[in-house]
């Protein structure tokens, strides 16, 4: 028999509050009460001494609903969704007196009050849920009291066992059949697929080749680990391949390449000391210490649950740090978002029929913030920096970036903090959350594009408190007793990527599959085996080890298992109750994919340069460029993400008392050292429509500039790349990426900032039907994150955005350029033009070494790197995180007033002086061109660009804060 | 002897690091302890003079903030509380740790009634989680106040609101046993957001029990105890600069440390 209990929050409860006023807001006068839920099948669960345990006595009350509402609206989890209020529920049960093994369940009820339609009632819940792994009941408040209350649903998965074996795969098929099996999967009895495997004929063909060379039928096992390793996601086959006359491909001939020749360039300044051969990329930070940093993606996850997808994505990248070297702590978070405007409601369907519509912009941006504030926050990791960029060609693909930053001992036990061997012999251990059926196919399914037949297995839920239980106790206790030998996450494949690539180190692996604890009974091998289930580690253990770690882990509370042995036989081997299920090469599981030559072509984009009318007024034009989506503040998000935690934050996401949302922010990360890191980044998707070359550029030089601009020394910052491509098997697209990957190498080396670490997702297409069931694809615009990270000696010496004092100097350094192809000037007027910004890193490299000089010697009061909107948006966000006014002469530029007003040329940077350092801060720039003095900050209220507009400072600050104050 | 500090850690909570170098800049020997280790152990708090249960997202919340750490504490170590609040020592909970002594029934704990769970710490009025500087008026006597008038520290929360029974909140103020209340230009800030950051009840921000030396707190003075965490440094290093003067290197929240050490030194030269 089930239980149920309902716990009542009090009638001015927040959460129910807030959602009164938004109702308020459509103009429904409602009052909500909010009841949470637990359910259980156990026998304890009824017990007082459990009821009592979920219940604060002074605001609460169990199992006493109000008879008053016109409506009961619950939502739950569907069965296999992770449940995280479920599951500290049942360690509630468990400290209660109950077995460890009980299960609990959540829900949430509304009683809502007012006069709500059926219709009404159905969006709200539409609003508060997401039907693709939360189930919904609705009553009337008559049902309500005819059924005696809302039903006890216990969630539980059912799986039938016939699945729980490996199945022979008959590959001796047509090409026709081979490529369905590809394409769709590998067929059940029924003759219904498992999902994508995501490999071309030419794989699939290379693996028949295998199989028959072994003289046997492949195992469905088999295939499925083949498509994980091979696939783009794992693999990077697209940069990895040869392109046209590049044999290496893009990442060994352009972005490895820059940062060899970098490194040596630099000799014994190198700061690198991990690239790209590990979760992570690292540097020095000091003496003690390297800084360690990686940015993901996960974008196809958001589009259909966008809290999951971002969470997931978060405590993801926190993984990858933990599992950096022998073990990196977690100490910065990054987050980038590129959405469509929420404020429209486009419409798209994911089927013909159109019944499965894609989720609203509004839906997707609030999921994705409120997954990386629950993911940060939970973890305890600040969360100071990010960014969001706007464009409608993100409805259907969002861009969701995650970024961790880690901190880790140069040195552990003797040996190097960032190397790391798994030995044969070495027990395999998996520590962590259980394994469930979340996240199948996720690896191979982000390296496609997202139609109808997108797997809803595909999506997860992180369990932030799982991970940090198991965080704390590798980071702060066990990793420092020297207990394993490696250590790596698990995150796209599951244990079929982690335990395959550190075999590797080995030289092969033995797993035996019936020991890996599952979330419930019935899942096949190969489900276990790819399996994405979050919030694990997997160890490489000495056998002589392995007690000592497994009771540390249960100390803390968490499940560590040994699940198998490295080998050095060269066979990847699995066996599931004694029976072997998997026996292959080694070499080709990881190099036997089939090299698939690209060929490029390339059309640079753009229409012919408008001529614009000056604007009747400029005043209002620019508040109306202040207000534009990727311009104005994102303070509410800043406000929601822990920022401070940790105690480390020295500038942060909002500067001034104005609380201008920056670029820029500055951490310091080990409480005993006075070094401070530093983190920016950089983007320009709609510069792709003109040239992608510019795009990259101009996304590195901001990156770098940003930095630069708020006091890290050029020589020690290192860049992270991030492509998010579209239709990446289109030869077009395909030059596009070349095109971009030529700039960055070409910008990086002039700077002689390496890349550390990088990440790719080529197909962010989205394929699907508009309003009149029309096929549409809509491709995100191709796309380059620059993240740069950077150590300053001394926070002392950090630089923010906000001007300090009423008569100090500005000054604009770097040259504007008639350039404003796919600024945001033209944009508002609704034209693309064709003049976009090409970064001169030549000129810039002069700049950015005399301004480290100047910063070095503290001449800089106030500094803002110029990007979006240009020269005129900068004095507006410096008037307006000052709250100071200011006395601008632009006439020294010899462009037309909106050009010099809103040309995005890269390169500059806007700074402030205060008189006393005037004189030293001309004689450093003494001999550079392009330093302007055109003004100072002043007294009063106004911000003046002499004969061109005296704008009010509280209008401005109005014009900049008010596009999403309210979400 | 310098005097002892346990700082809790386990389960979510997060703020351990930055809490024990707050003790540890202030004068006192402290280590963090697990959780679990204590209650395999608990004689370990016979040995300490303060006990800071820091911040964090114990269990992530579930239940309500702080609720299911409360009662763990409870169930396997409630004997050793109550032995430790009642020998002359320094208990503070600071955000999570406000919240789950306040479930512990640690504070108010009218009429030395330890257990008694008479003030709720719950979702902020806005739903959303809160991070961000604030202001704090300092109303009352404890040690742990002392000489303290305001302080300019930070919230980050998503459940900070107190709220009680109108019986609870007389007997508070008439006590004295409300810390702290959040402010607007130097008055209580009545409510409104985002000066009082959660909607609680009095501008409430932190409480105490009636002999002051258990304290509970949701803003979190460990994110505030040097010059450098402010956030208006970028602004006080330049005025600093221009004036030719050095920064202070510690700010408000350090005093609440440095009182718990001085808590010790004072009733060591007493008894000696």
């Amino acid at each position: 028999m089930a239980t149920r209990i309902e716990v009542l929050a009090p009638p001015e409860d927040g959460r129910g509050k807030t959602l009164e006023k938004a109702l308020k807001k459509q103009g429904k006068d409602v009052s909500i009460r909010v009841v949470d839920v637990y359910s259980s099948e156990h026998a304890m669960a009824k017990d007082d001494k459990f009821v009592t345990s979920l219940v604060n006595p002074v605001t609460q009350k169990a199992n006493d609903l109000p008879k008053d509402f016109d409506w009961a609206l619950e939502i739950g989890f569907l069965p296999g969704v992770t449940d995280n209020i479920g599951h500290t529920t049942s360690e509630l049960l468990e400290l209660a007196g109950a077995d460890n093994d009980n299960e609990c369940y959540s829900s949430r009820l509304y009683l809502i009050k007012g006069d709500l339609n059926q219709t009404d009632i159905e969006n709200l819940s539409e609003s508060l849920s997401n039907t693709l792994i939360q189930r919904v009941s609705i009553k009337t408040g008559a049902e309500f009291k005819a059924d005696g209350g809302m039903e006890t649903i216990i969630p539980k998965v059912h799986l039938d066992n016939k699945g729980a074996v490996a199945d022979d795969v008959d590959l001796n098929v047509s090409d026709e059949e081979l490529e369905v099996i590809g394409n769709q999967g590998i067929a059940n009895d029924d003759g219904s697929r498992r999902g994508p495997l995501g490999m071309s004929l030419l794989y699939m063909q290379a693996v028949k080749d295998y199989f028959a060379k072994e003289g046997r039928a492949a195992k469905d096992i088999e295939l499925e680990t083949i498509a994980q390793t091979w696939s783009e996601h794992c693999k990077h086959t697209i940069f990895a391949s040869p392109i046209d006359d590049v044999k290496e491909g893009l990442y060994k001939g352009y972005i490895k390449r820059a940062t060899k020749e970098i490194r040596e360039s630099k000799g014994e300044n190198d700061i690198c000391v991990s690239v790209f051969s590990d979760n992570a990329g690292g540097i020095i930070f000091d003496d003690e210490y390297l800084i360690t940093d990686k940015v993901e993606t996960h974008n196809s996850p958001s589009a259909l649950d966008p809290f999951g997808g971002a969470i997931t994505g978060i405590v993801g990248v926190n993984r990858d740090c933990i599992g950096f070297g022998q073990g990196a702590k977690p100490v910065i978070n990054r987050y980038g978002f590129c959405l469509a405007d929420p404020r429209t409601s486009p419409e798209y369907y994911r089927d013909s029929a159109k019944t499965t519509s894609v989720l609203s912009p509004e839906t997707i941006m609030k999921g994705v913030i409120d997954g990386v504030e629950a993911g940060g926050n939970q973890s305890g990791i600040p969360t100071p920096q990010g960014f969001v960029v706007f464009d409608d060609r993100f409805v259907g693909k969002p861009l969701v970036f995650v970024g961790t930053i880690g901190l880790i001992p140069r040195e552990i036990n003797g040996k190097p903090g960032h190397e790391k061997k798994a030995n044969a012999g070495d027990k395999i251990v998996v520590a962590g959350g259980r394994v469930g059926r979340d996240g199948i196919h996720g690896a191979t399914f982000s390296s496609v594009a997202l139609d109808e037949g997108s797997p809803a297995t595909a999506v997860q839920i992180g369990d932030p408190i799982t991970q940090k239980k198991m965080s704390d106790a590798i980071i702060k206790e066990i990793r420092d007793l020297g207990l394993y030998t490696a250590i790596t996450d698990n995150g796209a494949g599951g244990m079929s990527s982690s335990i395959g690539e550190m075999a590797e180190q080995s030289g092969g692996f033995h797993v035996e599959l019936e020991k890996v604890p599952l979330k419930y009974p019935g899942m096949a091998p190969w489900e276990i085996w790819i399996s994405e289930s979050q919030e694990r580690m997997t160890m490489a253990v000495p056998p002589e080890n392995v007690d000592e770690l497994v009771a540390l882990f249960e100390k803390r509370g968490v499940e560590a298992t040994v699940v198998g042995t490295y080998t050095n036989d060269e066979r990847a081997k699995i066996t599931y109750h004694g029976e072997v299920i998997m026996d292959m090469e080694m070499d080709f599981l990881h190099d036997g994919n089939p090299e698939t030559p690209l060929k490029t072509t390339f059309t640079r984009g753009g229409e012919e340069e408008p001529s614009l009318p000056a604007p009747a007024d400029q005043a209002e034009t620019l508040g109306n460029m202040l207000g534009r989506l990727n311009i104005c503040s994102k303070e509410f998000i800043s406000t929601q993400y822990d920022h401070n935690v940790q105690g480390s934050a020295v500038m942060g996401p909002l500067q001034g008392p104005g609380r201008v949302y920056a670029e820029t922010s500055i951490t310091k990360p080990a409480l005993k050292s006075e070094k401070g890191v530093v983190l920016s980044q950089g983007l320009f998707p709609r510069y792709s429509d003109i040239d992608t070359g510019a795009m990259a550029a101009a996304g590195v030089d901001l990156a770098v500039r940003n930095a630069v601009a708020a006091g890290v020394d050029l020589n020690q910052l290192a860049l992270l790349d991030n492509f998010c491509w579209c239709s990446s098997d289109e030869p077009e697209r395909l030059g596009q990426l070349k095109r971009a990957v030529e700039a960055i190498y070409e910008i990086a080396v002039k700077y002689e900032t390496p890349f550390i670490s990088g990440k790719d997702s080529m197909f962010n297409d989205f394929k699907g039907f508009d309003k009149d069931a029309k096929q549409v694809k809509i491709s995100a615009p191709p796309t380059l994150l620059a993240s740069s990270i950077g150590v300053i000696p001394n926070v002392d010496r950090a630089i923010s955005l906000a001007p300090k004092a009423v008569g100090d100097v500005v000054y604009l350094l770097g040259e504007t350029k008639d350039e404003l192809g796919a600024s945001e000037y033209y944009d508002l007027h609704g034209r693309l033009g064709n003049n976009v910004p090409e970064t001169d890193s030549h000129q810039n490299l002069r700049l950015y070494k005399l301004y480290g000089r100047a910063s070095r010697d503290k001449l800089i009061a106030s500094a803002y790197a110029l990007n979006y909107g240009g020269l005129a948006v900068a004095l507006a966000k410096k008037a307006i995180a000052s709250q100071m006014g200011m006395d601008i002469d632009l006439s020294g530029i010899d462009l037309s007033t909106e050009k010099a007003m809103y040309s995005e040329s890269t390169g500059r940077i806007l700074v402030t002086v205060s008189p006393q350092n005037k004189a030293k801060f001309e004689k450093n720039f003494k001999g550079f061109e392009h330093c302007y003095e055109i003004g100072h900050v002043a007294y009063g209220n106004t911000l003046n660009i002499q004969n061109v507009l005296k704008a009010d400072i509280e209008k401005l600050d109005e014009a900049y804060k008010k596009p999403l104050k309210d979400y | 002897m310098t005097a002892n500090a346990i700082v809790l850690a386990g389960y979510g909570l997060n703020c351990e690091e930055e809490t024990l170098h707050a003790f540890e800049y202030a004068g006192l020997k402290g280590k963090i302890r697990h959780i679990n280790d204590v209650i395999e152990n608990p004689s370990e708090l016979d040995n300490a003079q303060v006990l800071a249960i820091p911040g964090g997202f114990s269990y992530g919340d579930d239940t309500g903030a702080g609720n299911a750490y409360a009662q763990k504490m409870k169930l396997a170590l409630w004997d050793k509380l109550q032995e430790f609040v009642a020998r002359d020592t320094l208990t503070i909970g600071i955000c999570n740790g406000c919240q789950i002594t306040a479930n512990l029934g640690l504070v108010p704990a009218f009429d030395k009634n330890y257990g008694e769970r008479l003030v709720a710490v719950t979702h902020n009025l806005t739903a959303r989680y809160q991070c961000r500087w604030i202001d704090l008026k300092v109303t009352s006597n404890s040690p742990w106040m002392d000489g303290i008038e305001s302080m300019h520290i930070p919230v980050a929360h998503g459940e900070g609101r107190f709220m009680m029974n109108e019986d609870t909140f007389t007997k508070l103020k008439e006590n004295g046993q409300v810390a702290a209340i959040y402010t607007k230009d130097g008055e209580a800030a009545g409510g409104e957001f985002p000066y009082n950051p959660n909607g609680s009840i009095g501008d409430i921000a932190g409480i105490t029990d009636e002999t002051g030396r258990v304290l509970t707190l949701m803003p979190h003075p460990e994110r505030g105890m040097f010059t450098w965490q402010r956030d208006d440094y970028m602004e006080a290093k330049d005025k600093a600069q221009r004036e030719g003067k050095n920064l202070p290197e510690t700010a408000d929240g350090i005093l609440l440390f440095q009182n718990a050490a001085r808590y010790f030194e004072v009733a060591q030269k007493k008894s000696a």
